[in-house]
């Protein structure tokens, strides 16, 4: 049986965390195409990529690209585990299988 | 632990992100071949009017500039799969039957003239842009409708200037709706 996780179910969470894992492995998404594709404001999502970050979902790079700083997120292989996870159980709770 | 509706929601929500991350990237990808497309289209159109007895070899630069262009740009950007690494020969062929049917169309049914082929080539790509964003992104939509229409205009608006209109519509309509697709 596939296991529920309380980090990962939070709706901003659950939004990074979906666009984070349809990139290819290794490659990352900057903090403000993120914010763009969540529609979360600044405070909330840096909030909860700190909340990702701290359960070991995704590791945050931050880097100058010329003198602009530029935060790049990026999912890490115990988060793209514990999303799969995460999605098999919601499938799990639609067949009827758990809840 | 959650319901049944809830979770169908949350899946609902998955699905909508990664749709939304796909068009993203396609965004991306097409946007670098709109700037590009733009800045060759500027050139030529800006070549046939300062120097129409050139427009002919100008135009064939810039078609065969424009698809290398192109090819190199989905090289350096493959697919995101791992059977979608090796080039698609299919991408060249595109561009066989694009300026084929369009040869035909201009110098075997029809005898087109220097500005009817001004306007000709850009409406027939931006045809392509228009089917092509019924798929893939109003964008596309919007920006083959926009220089369409200003094709047009143009056409039947304008005089000699008409090329100049035409790098500033065409070429300048691609590099701005390629800078607009970025932000979106």
């Amino acid at each position: 049986m596939a296991e529920f996780d309380d980090i990962i179910h939070q709706p901003l969470r659950l939004k990074i965390m979906a666009a984070l894992n349809a990139l290819p492995v290794s490659a990352g998404l900057e903090f403000s195409r993120l914010k763009k594709l969540t529609g979360a404001t600044d405070g909330n999502l840096g909030a909860h990529i700190e909340t990702l970050a701290k359960a070991g979902y995704v590791t945050v790079n931050k880097a100058f690209v010329g003198k602009k700083p530029q935060t790049t997120v990026t999912v890490t292989a115990a988060g793209r585990g514990a999303f799969a996870r995460h999605v098999a159980t919601l499938q799990e709770i639609i067949a009827g299988k758990q809840g | 632990m959650i319901d049944s509706k809830e979770a169908s929601a949350a899946l609902a929500d998955i699905d909508d992100i990664v749709q939304r991350v796909k068009q993203s990237q396609l965004y991306e990808l097409a946007s670098l071949a709109a700037i590009w497309w733009g800045i060759l289209v500027f050139a030529g159109n800006l070549v046939t009017w300062l120097w129409p007895v050139y427009a002919v070899y100008a135009w064939v630069a810039v078609d065969v500039v424009g698809v290398v262009g192109l090819v190199a740009l989905r090289l350096f950007n493959p697919p995101h799969h791992p059977q979608g690494a090796a080039f698609d020969i299919r991408l060249l062929l595109v561009f066989v039957l694009f300026f084929a049917f369009g040869y035909l169309c201009t110098n075997v049914l029809g005898h087109f003239g220097p500005r009817q082929l001004g306007a000709f080539w850009p409406l027939y790509f931006m045809l392509f842009y228009m089917l092509a964003g019924l798929w893939f992104g109003y964008a596309f939509v919007a920006i083959g409708l926009g220089i369409s229409a200003l094709t047009l205009i143009g056409f039947f608006t304008i005089g000699e200037a008409f090329p100049l209109w035409m790098a500033f519509v065409n070429g300048g309509g691609l590099i701005l709706g390629g800078l607009w697709m970025r932000r979106i």
